[in-house]
């Protein structure tokens, strides 16, 4: 595929990408940070649904034979530190890498400096790639490179069936969490757009409030 | 064009639309979701314009030679046009930084939360970089296809997440 045509399928994917992340609010600061602090679960709910949905599609697409599975090998100690690493930037930053970009187009001026930032981390990682994976091998303890390890190599069944059980059951986890937490009061209560007195026009809503 | 107009979104909506996105992720680019190698795309090819020479690093070198890496870079930019598709359609505005963070930790200035910004972005994407993923690729992509790696790094990524935010005030 020429670099073109798929420079044109990434934009028209991130589009919706983008137009997911705004209009569900997963991109503000404010919802991340809830979801870490357990006030607000929108952004659970925005990602099991996006799992749920990829584990249908890539049990299909797998069961047809039209894919082939894309799984990233597990380093323990690069996956360790690394994740530990990504849970403090994203409290500090307020986003996530995708969010960055979402938030720069929703118009948070701040946001800009998140890209500065991610810029140089990624480039930090790449100069000192070879100093930095040597420290986080712990092969030494058993915790080095256990490959491509998926929940198929560890539990019965082959990756369609498995992938189709765990979707029913986050289906089942998000039918109780909406029955705890309506989405639509988290919105109300949360969303930045929604408070008066903000810039938000708010006449245009998808569902009406009780102060409209 | 309701539906664009409109404030928000279930989240539940937002969802299934982006786990449809593996779909053509796979058949068409043959990979899975992901954001934050975009950033070693975007990265290498400044760093070589200042120095050519940058662009011998393997990790660079390895990230600036497919289609695929200009792909994703797209991606991340289609996703700043959709969100600001989104707030025109929508006709919401929002300020230059949320009004969160003088709550949460009482930064009032525009000046100071660039430079946590920064800081945040660093660690952000030098922990993505060393995961090999971030929320999109290991978060979305690699829990659709249940990835040991990606349940330790996800699991990391939450326990870190819940204790600093536990040093912040309320949101």
């Amino acid at each position: 595929m020429s670099v073109l045509t798929a420079v044109i399928i990434g934009l028209a994917m991130g589009v919706l990408f983008g137009l997911a992340l705004e209009k569900s609010r997963v991109m503000e600061p404010g919802f991340i940070i809830g979801q870490f602090q357990m006030r607000n679960f929108i952004m659970i709910k925005v990602m099991l649904s996006a799992i749920a949905t990829g584990l249908v599609v890539l049990a299909v697409l797998n069961a047809l034979g039209m894919v082939s599975l894309s799984v990233k090998a597990a380093l323990v100690g690069h996956m360790v530190v690394g994740g530990l690493l990504l849970g403090v930037g994203i409290v500090l930053a307020g986003a996530c890498p995708g969010t960055t970009l979402a938030q720069i187009g929703a118009g948070y001026r701040d946001a800009w400096a998140i890209l500065a930032g991610g810029l140089a981390g990624a480039f930090t990682y790449g100069y000192f790639q070879k100093p930095i994976d040597a420290a986080l091998n712990w092969s030494s303890i058993g915790l080095g490179n256990w490959g491509k390890m998926t929940l198929v190599d560890l539990l019965p069944g082959g990756f369609p069936a498995l992938a189709l059980i765990f979707a029913a059951l986050i289906v089942a986890g998000l039918m109780a969490l909406e029955r705890w937490r309506p989405w639509r009061e988290e919105m109300e209560r949360n969303d930045p757009l929604a408070k008066a007195g903000g810039k938000a026009r708010a006449g245009r809503s998808a569902y009406a409030t009780p102060a409209e | 064009m309701s539906v664009l107009a409109a404030r928000s979104w279930s989240p539940y909506a937002a969802g299934i639309l982006i786990g449809l996105l593996q779909i053509p992720a796979f058949l068409l680019i043959n990979t899975a979701l992901g954001a934050s190698s975009s950033f070693v795309t975007v990265a290498a090819s400044l760093a070589g314009l200042i120095d050519p020479a940058m662009l011998a690093i393997p990790y660079f070198k390895s990230h600036v030679a497919t289609a695929k890496d200009w792909w994703q870079v797209a991606l991340v930019a289609g996703v700043a046009l959709g969100a600001f598709l989104s707030v025109r359609m929508a006709g919401t505005a929002r300020p230059a930084m949320s009004e969160i963070w003088a709550r949460v930790m009482g930064l009032r200035s525009f000046p100071a939360r660039l430079v946590v910004a920064f800081l945040g972005g660093f660690v952000l994407l030098l922990g993505a970089r060393i995961a090999n993923g971030c929320t999109s690729g290991h978060g979305l992509s690699g829990l659709s296809q249940l990835a040991v790696s990606s349940l330790i790094a996800m699991g990391a990524m939450f326990a870190s997440g819940i204790a600093l935010s536990a040093f912040f005030k309320r949101v």
